[in-house]
Order: C-alpha cells, then sequence, then structure tokens
C-alpha cells in the first residue's frame, strides 16, 4: 500500500490536470462533443491505471472480473461534473469477498480526485435478468463497454448475457422505461417550453435523446425475435435532430462548467451568459447576445428532440402494453377518413387524396388530421409529419380561408385534445399557415416571477385548462373545475373562447406593455380573413382586449357593490361574462401549475355570481336612450341608407341588454319585421336548427302575450331552453325564444316548419284560440328527473327603479313558461322584461313586472308568490 | 427584532406592500388566508342556489423588522389598509429572537 499511494496521488494529480486542460479546450471552442468524449478517455485512462495497480497487489485479478462503463460513460458522453456508472462484471468462480477490498480500494481513489462513481458489482448471470425494481441497472446495461479486465468475461457479457436479457424481457424493459419516461414528463408539466428549462430532464432534454436510443434497442431486439425491421429516419431528420443533440451537449458542458456541479438547470443568468457567449449559435448573427432569440434556438433544438422521443413512444405502443400511455386512444381496428387513417393511435397520411394530389397538401385533408388529432388524442406517424412539413408550400397555395376555414379552425380547437393538435401544427408551422400572428410568440420567453412557460406555450396550457374543465378531475381544484365545466358547458358559442384563448398573447411578440390591445389588434385580422360576423367578433376581441378586467377586479373588494357594478359595464352581457370567467380561471391556471388555488377559484365564483345576478337585475334600468349614438346605431343604419332615425326609434327604450347580445343584421331583421306590421301586425322569424331553434316574435305589447307564445311553444313540443323578452319606447315588443324539439317534429319533417310558423301565428292574432292548440298537444311520457329542482320564488323591489323583480328558480318541465306568463297575467301584471334560461334540469326564469305602471304592492307578492309556486307543481303533475 | 402578522383585505395588499417598501421593508411573505373576526360571512344567491362564504377571503402579511422599524410599519399597514368599517383587518406583532440568513449564516439585523 505504501508504494501505491504515490502513484494514486500522481495519477489523480494527471486526471485533474486533464480536466483542466478540457476546459480550457472547452473554453477555447471546443464541441461539446469533443469535449465529453476526452472526459470519457481521461477517466478511462484512470480506471485502466487505478486497476493495474489493483492487480499487480493482487494477482488473482488478472481474471474473472471485468470492468465495464455503463450509461453516458458506457456511450462516451461524460459531462465535466456528470457521475461514471462502473460495473465490476464478475464470472460467478471468483468469491465477490476476494474482489471486495480492491473495488473499494478503486472507488475510493476515484472519490478522492473528485470523481462521483456509481458502482455496481454483478456476475454474469445476474445480468441476464431483469429486475422491474432496479430497472435503471438493464437500461444503462444497454450501454456498456470494456475499460479493462477480463476481455473474454466481458466478450460473454456483450454477446450472450446482454442478447439474452434483451431477447427474454425487451417487453417488460419498454414497458418500465415507457413508464419512467412518462412520470418524469409529467414531473415538468408535459412541456419543453419552461423559462428556466432543466436541460437533462425536461422534456426535449438530453435524457429524451438517451430514451430514443433505449428504444430503438428495445424495438429492434423485439423485431429480430420477430418481425421485419425498424423505421428509417429521412436524412432532414436525422441532420435537426444531430444538431440539437450537439447543441444540448454542449449547453451542458457550459451549465457543469459554469455551476461547478451537475446541475442542468437553464436559468436566466445562464440564459445571459451563454447568449452572450453565443453558446452553440454563430456568434456573428446580429442578435447573437440576446437571451430571447438564444433561447428560441434552445426550443427549436429541444423541439425536435422532443418529436423524437414522442414519435419512439408511439411506435413502441406495439411492444408495450396498451393501457399505458395515458390519453392515447388506440383503436383495435384502423379507422379511415378522407386522405388517412388512425392506426393504432396514430394518423397515416394516404399517398393521395381523392382527386389524385399528395394528400399531404390537400388542407381539407391536413386540418382533418389535425381534428381527428383534436377529438381523438391520436399522434401523427413519423412520415406522416415529415411529407406535412415538405408540403407546407403547396399547402400554403391551396388553403382558403373564409368561414368554411374557421369552421375546420373551430373544430379543432373544441376537440378535448385540442392543446396537443395545436402543439404539432405549431411544431410543423401548420399554425402559422392559418394564423401568421401567432409566429411572433413561438418559443417567446418573457421574464417575470410569475409565469413558468414561454408564451406559445402558456397558449397551449390554457386551452389545455378549458377542456379539462370538461371531465373530472381529482385533487383539490376538483369540485372548482366542476363547477366551472358547468358554466363551460352553458357557453352558447365556445369556439370563441378557445379562439380568444389561442389569440389572447400574440400581441406580446409586439409589445409586453398593453400587449392586450396588441393582440386585439392581430386578430381583427383574422377574424377578417374568417369572416366571423360582427357579434362574434365582438365576443371574440372584447375578451382579448379585456383579458385581464377580471383579475384586477379580483384585486378589489369583491364584495363592494361598486366593483361589481364597474366589473358588469366591462363586460356587458352574460355571454361576455361567462367567456371572461373561464378565460380567468384557465389563464392563472396556466400561468404557473401551483398559480390557481381554491382561494382563488372562490374568490372568481364568487365574482362570477355577484356579477351575473347584477346584470340581471340591471335589465330594466339600463334602456337606450333617445338620442344615443352607439356604434350599433351606425352599423345598422349602414345597412339601410336614409333610415337612421327610424332605426334609433325602434331601438330608444329597448334594454341595452337588446342591443349588446344582437348583431347589427339582427337587428336590422327586427327593424324590417316592425316596419311591416302594417301588412302584418304579428311578424315572426324562424331559424331552424338541428339542436336549437330560434323564433323571434315583434308585435305590438299587450296582454299574455309571452303566455300565449309561450303555450304555443309547448303545444308543439318544443322545450323552452332560453327565452328574452323586451319592448321598446313605442310598446313594441322583441321577444325571442330558443328551444330543443323534444320530439323532433320538425327535425323529421322539413314540410312541418311552414305550419308550425303558421299555427304559432294564428295563436298570437287570435285566428285559432290557445285552448285548441294545447288540447290537441302531444304528450310524452315524462322521464323521471335525476335531479330534483325546490321551485323557489324570490321579490326584489331594489333592482330596477320602476319594476319589480321576481325570480323564479323550478324543475324544468315543459309548458312551465307559459304556466308562469299565465298567472302573471291573471294578476293584471306587466312582463317589461323576461330573461328565461335553463341549467340542466333547472329552469331559471326572471320577469320585470308593473302593475298599473308601477312596482307590485308587497300584499300582492306574497300572492302572486303562492300563485306562482301552485302553477309550477300544477304544471309539473300534468306534463 | 419583532414579527408582525397582518391579516388584511385582499384588496388592499398592493396599497399595504407599496406602504411598507416606502418605509424601508425591504421583505415579507404574503399567504392566501380565510377568515372573520366580528365581521361576518357572506351569502350570494345564483340560480337558486346559496353560496354561502363563511370564512372571507383575507391575505396574511408576515414581516420581521429590526425594533425600531415596528412602529413604522404599523403605521404603513394602517394607513394604507384602513377603509374604517368592518373587517379591514388585524395586526399582530411579537417578539423574535434570532434570524438566520440561510445562504451565508449571518445572524440578526443583518440578516433581515
Amino acid at each position: 500500500m505504501q508504494a501505491s499511494e504515490p502513484t494514486a496521488s500522481v495519477l489523480r494529480e494527471r486526471y485533474q490536470r486533464r480536466m483542466l486542460e478540457i476546459r480550457g479546450a472547452f473554453e477555447a471552442g471546443a464541441s461539446g462533443a469533443a469535449t465529453i468524449a476526452a472526459r470519457a478517455s481521461a477517466l478511462d485512462d484512470l480506471v485502466r491505471a487505478l486497476w493495474r495497480q489493483a492487480v499487480e497487489q493482487d494477482a488473482r485479478l488478472k481474471a474473472g472480473v471485468a470492468l465495464v462503463a455503463m450509461g453516458g460513460y458506457g456511450r462516451r458522453e461524460l459531462f465535466p461534473y456528470s457521475d461514471m456508472d462502473l460495473l465490476f462484471l464478475l464470472d460467478g468462480r471468483l468469491p465477490e469477498k476476494q474482489v471486495k477490498d480492491a473495488i473499494r480500494r478503486l472507488n475510493q481513489e476515484m472519490w478522492d480526485a473528485g470523481i462521483r462513481v456509481s458502482p455496481a458489482t454483478r456476475k454474469l448471470a445476474e445480468c441476464e435478468r431483469f429486475d422491474e425494481e432496479n430497472a435503471e441497472f438493464a437500461i444503462s446495461l444497454l450501454d456498456h463497454r470494456l475499460i479493462t479486465g477480463d476481455a473474454a468475461l466481458y466478450t460473454r457479457l456483450a454477446r450472450q448475457s446482454v442478447p439474452k436479457l434483451l431477447q427474454r424481457d425487451h417487453k417488460a424493459m419498454m414497458t418500465r422505461l415507457l413508464e419512467l419516461t412518462e412520470a418524469r414528463h409529467a414531473k415538468y408539466g408535459g412541456t419543453l417550453f419552461h423559462l428556466e428549462p432543466n436541460i437533462k430532464d425536461c422534456l426535449g432534454g438530453l435524457r429524451d435523446v438517451h430514451v430514443c436510443a433505449w428504444m430503438t434497442t428495445l424495438r429492434s431486439a423485439g423485431e429480430q425475435a420477430g418481425r421485419n425491421g425498424g423505421a428509417t429516419e429521412s436524412p432532414e431528420e436525422g441532420n435537426d435532430f444531430g444538431k440539437a443533440v450537439e447543441f444540448l451537449w454542449l449547453v451542458r458542458c457550459f451549465l457543469h462548467y459554469r455551476h461547478e456541479r451537475d446541475d442542468n438547470t437553464l436559468d436566466w443568468q445562464a440564459q445571459d451568459a451563454a447568449a452572450a457567449r453565443a453558446i452553440g449559435v454563430d456568434g456573428g448573427e446580429p442578435r447573437g447576445n440576446d437571451a430571447a432569440y438564444w433561447m428560441r434556438y434552445y426550443f427549436r433544438c429541444a423541439r425536435s428532440v422532443e418529436r423524437r422521443v414522442r414519435q419512439r413512444i408511439g411506435e413502441s405502443a406495439a411492444v408495450k402494453a396498451p393501457s399505458m400511455l395515458s390519453g392515447l386512444r388506440r383503436e383495435r381496428r384502423a379507422e379511415e377518413h378522407h386522405g388517412f387513417r388512425v392506426e393504432r393511435g396514430m394518423a397515416v397520411l394516404d399517398a393521395v387524396d381523392r382527386s389524385g394530389q399528395d394528400a399531404a397538401a390537400d388542407p381539407d385533408v391536413v386540418l382533418d388530421v389535425f381534428r381527428a388529432m383534436a377529438w381523438t388524442g391520436c399522434v401523427l406517424g413519423r412520415e406522416t409529419e415529415e411529407r406535412l412539413t415538405r408540403a407546407l408550400p403547396l399547402l400554403s397555395a391551396q388553403l382558403e380561408e373564409g368561414p368554411a376555414l374557421w369552421l375546420r379552425l373551430q373544430a379543432i380547437l373544441t376537440g378535448p385534445h385540442a392543446g396537443n393538435a395545436l402543439r404539432t401544427m405549431h411544431a410543423l408551422g401548420v399554425l402559422e399557415l392559418l394564423v401568421p400572428e401567432f409566429h411572433g410568440i413561438d418559443a417567446l420567453v418573457i421574464r417575470d416571477a410569475y409565469h413558468r412557460y414561454t408564451v406559445d406555450e402558456h397558449t397551449f396550457v390554457l386551452i389545455d385548462t378549458l377542456h379539462a374543465m370538461e371531465r373530472p378531475q381529482k385533487g383539490p381544484m376538483a369540485v372548482w373545475a366542476e363547477r366551472f365545466g358547468g358554466v363551460l358547458r352553458e357557453l352558447p358559442h365556445a369556439g370563441l373562447l378557445y379562439l380568444a384563448a389561442l389569440m389572447h398573447d400574440t400581441g406580446k411578440g409586439h409589445s409586453t406593455d398593453g400587449h392586450a390591445v396588441a393582440s386585439r389588434r392581430m386578430t381583427e385580422n383574422v377574424l377578417a380573413r374568417l369572416e366571423l360576423d360582427s357579434y362574434e367578433s365582438g365576443l371574440v376581441l372584447g375578451l382579448i382586449e379585456g383579458h385581464l378586467e377580471m383579475s384586477s377586479a379580483l384585486r378589489r373588494d369583491i364584495f363592494d357593490i361598486e366593483t361589481v357594478r364597474g366589473f358588469a359595464a366591462k363586460v356587458q352581457t352574460p355571454e361576455a361574462l361567462k367567456m371572461l370567467t373561464l378565460f380567468t380561471y384557465a389563464d392563472i391556471n396556466a400561468v404557473h401549475p401551483d398559480a390557481l388555488t381554491p382561494w382563488k377559484a372562490e374568490n372568481l365564483w364568487q365574482l362570477y355570481i355577484a356579477t351575473a345576478n347584477y346584470l340581471d337585475r340591471s335589465v330594466d334600468d339600463e334602456r337606450v336612450g333617445a338620442h344615443e349614438e352607439s356604434e350599433l346605431l351606425h352599423r345598422v343604419a349602414a345597412m339601410l341608407p336614409g333610415r337612421k332615425t327610424e332605426v334609433a326609434a325602434f331601438l330608444e327604450g329597448l334594454p341595452e341588454r337588446y342591443v349588446l347580445t344582437r348583431s347589427p343584421e339582427q337587428v336590422r331583421r327586427h327593424f324590417e319585421m316592425a316596419t311591416r306590421m302594417d301588412e302584418d301586425p304579428v311578424q315572426l322569424d324562424f331559424h331552424y336548427a338541428p339542436g336549437v331553434s330560434e323564433l323571434t316574435l315583434v308585435t305590438r305589447d299587450r296582454a299574455q302575450l309571452f303566455a300565449n307564445i309561450a303555450g304555443a311553444l309547448a303545444a308543439w313540443g318544443m322545450n323552452i331552453v332560453t327565452a328574452d323578452a323586451f319592448s321598446n319606447r313605442q310598446g313594441m315588443v322583441v321577444d325571442s325564444f330558443r328551444f330543443t324539439d323534444s320530439f323532433r317534429t320538425l327535425e323529421m319533417n322539413v314540410s312541418e316548419h311552414a305550419n308550425f310558423v303558421k299555427s304559432v301565428h294564428d295563436v298570437m292574432t287570435g285566428q285559432v284560440s290557445m285552448e285548441k292548440l294545447l288540447s290537441g298537444r302531444r304528450r310524452g311520457r315524462r322521464k323521471a328527473p335525476l335531479v330534483t329542482v325546490a321551485t323557489r320564488v324570490e321579490f326584489d323591489d331594489e333592482a330596477s327603479s320602476h319594476s319589480t323583480l321576481v325570480e323564479v328558480i323550478a324543475q324544468d318541465t315543459t309548458g312551465l313558461l307559459r304556466a308562469l306568463s299565465l298567472t302573471v297575467a291573471s294578476f293584471g301584471c306587466n312582463i317589461e322584461v323576461a330573461l328565461v334560461d335553463t341549467e340542466g334540469e333547472t329552469a331559471i326564469d326572471v320577469f320585470y313586472l308593473t302593475r298599473n305602471g308601477a312596482k307590485l304592492e308587497k300584499g300582492l307578492e306574497a300572492e302572486l308568490k303562492e300563485a306562482l309556486v301552485e302553477a309550477v307543481n300544477e304544471n309539473a303533475s300534468q306534463s | 427584532m419583532q414579527k408582525i402578522e397582518a391579516v388584511i383585505q385582499p384588496s388592499k395588499l398592493d396599497a399595504v406592500k407599496d406602504a411598507l417598501v416606502e418605509v424601508g421593508v425591504e421583505g415579507m411573505t404574503i399567504t392566501e388566508a380565510r377568515g372573520h373576526g366580528r365581521q361576518k360571512g357572506h351569502t350570494e344567491f345564483y340560480r337558486g342556489r346559496e353560496y354561502s362564504v363563511d370564512l372571507l377571503p383575507k391575505v396574511k402579511l408576515e414581516l420581521v423588522v429590526a425594533d425600531e422599524m415596528v412602529e413604522k410599519a404599523i403605521q404603513a399597514i394602517t394607513g394604507a389598509a384602513r377603509t374604517g368599517t368592518i373587517g379591514d383587518g388585524k395586526i399582530f406583532v411579537s417578539k423574535i429572537d434570532e434570524a438566520i440568513r440561510i445562504r451565508n449564516d449571518e445572524r440578526g439585523e443583518i440578516a433581515l
């Protein structure tokens, strides 16, 4: 021992000198590949020299022991401060206790040299067995290399034991590898777009590079045992991936030297330093020292690795148990579509479409592929991705804009896996083809203390959060996700919410101050190309420009009516409120995994319900003034040249709610109906839709009007979902009913549409009595309600300055609205405004009532309450 | 050294933070909290359902300051958080024996 110590000391010094030389070479511009290979080589020399000493001291070690590099060391990829996996392989004839001291001494020498050794001692036979509890050992054995010792023993490991292990256990190893990979990805939120990423373990990091290689090895082990060879890759793909790996090697070396330990976090300071030194990028480029620019290059590389690992995971599904990959629906048989098929959870393009063209250049086929991804969770096959990338210029030339494109985009945005479909579209450049405005936030890093992800990824996480509300969730946020999910299901135009979500931060690519305004400006162009109507555009633009308003309101006293009033004035309509509430919930959640707490969700909910109540209670007081020059007035007047004064007179006295919830085109139609009253005093406008149809009545106000039309709809078996009834200063009413067709009468018989409208018309003009129509009413077998709703009638004298508000909550049954409005009429009350809504099996009907032009007397309220409850019960027993 | 714990209305957090920074308080810990004192809960009916908040949302600030800073900090908090109505919150003050900066083991007021 005495004689060997100086030698070991010399060896250590030699190794440390070598480390300084490697570092010097790196600082002088050596590549990452050269740096990590040099360190592996230096360690090889040290291990061999130390083992030589050990053998000199004990000749029995000459045979029966092999020192084998594994893992990164086995691949000759040893980063400056990485640990090294060293296997002491025994042939079984040599007793372990005989080599124990030599192994301990060698490890000790290595530790003294500052090397973190992860040693393992195994007999040859032990290397043939796969231990699920220690899968990492078998996986790291896939990268083995002899350093020194018994070469014949190592040959047996390489030629017999490892192949035997692979042949027998490749499926189990693949399953475990997928589990470990999935858990690691989940730990990092399933995304590579972190503002301060860990370049080894994050999605798209170096660990995924290794996973790709291991999966290839394990797959080919399975294929040798069974079928054909592995998938090939194109030169372009290999080139991109190779460049990405070289870049990541370089950056990891840089981080190790910077932190002087095995710390792979690319924090903000490291990003600045890497950008300043132009690590991995051409320093001659004008933006070479811009950290945001440098990070975009990093994300591009990580994305290349991510795509490769996702493809490998998809391809490996055949080798593993099918239930392991969450979120991937795998059909047993191929699902055929026009131009592509979905097979085993993977979308594969056909060679040509119906017209004989390249399917990858057919916009209909390509957008349908992404729709399938959004709705089924399937992924793209590698070849399909490559074909799409190559066909982008052709695709661009053939892409048509307008409503058809909006329908296709909407079909993608509303799919439960829309986030992943959009990520793939973004990675392939297809999203930027549809929405070039999105390019400005591609992998954009905006540093602040709160955001975890890049701006584009934040957008996708927001969309993921909205869709997740539609599914049951676990954990402390489950109850809130369910509650807000109920609001999401009530949205009539959910596609608009998702479009606003997609565009809300695009302005950050141009301006971080007041980005909401910049986002709105950019979205205006998108909406013009998609040709959305003015009402829909208004909702999207309003949401984008005001997307921070609810967060601002949450920083005020949400129990103060002035806060609620101010906030309600900004959102203006119930639909906009719902959209903004959902958006805010998802936006907070997309900032950081821990940003959305039950505390914040509860405050958000309280503000939502207070504002929703306020909006319903303020309808009657907030009416269009005599000389109000609104934007809507100008737009409607523009469609009716020379009739601005008449339009203004029509609008005067209508609640602001009417103006805010109707498009200029709808108002124009209603105005024209009002001008045709001389020809026919009952004007009806019917729009059939397979889901919810709409009937609008314009006529002079009179007693039982609302009850009669509600009755006519009930007689036809129509179930009223929402309704509103407004009147203007001239006593003209505009009542709109949206309803479902309980017996599918209108759906099955197109010829009945005209009969339906005539029947309603005849009741309203008095040509047919309501009783006669109801006597022929078709009654369905009433299903027992899933939820029992207790009847509740509340009066509010404070909500309006001249009406009494009555809110009726009851079990939703056919004919309920007629029963309520008849009861109200029987008390001599006039319905000034009605807002009718349903939520599941609950009907929520709000009426603003007057009697003899004034609020109701207290005594009357009690009587009316009793009568309304009775009417609800009686209708329920009859329906 | 003394620790000041202040439970305030969430809507007053920004104003209180600014006021504390202005008097020279450099660090604080903020926690989302719920609670009530004499102020009772809040009930809102929405679509026939009653949503009661028995414990109202509050935020809790914790800061440790040198003895001579205590009164200034209290004045800053009360000045910024007071509306004069019930529910403005409470401040609690207690003695602190030691403060240690983990990074470099500095101790006492220098570690604040």
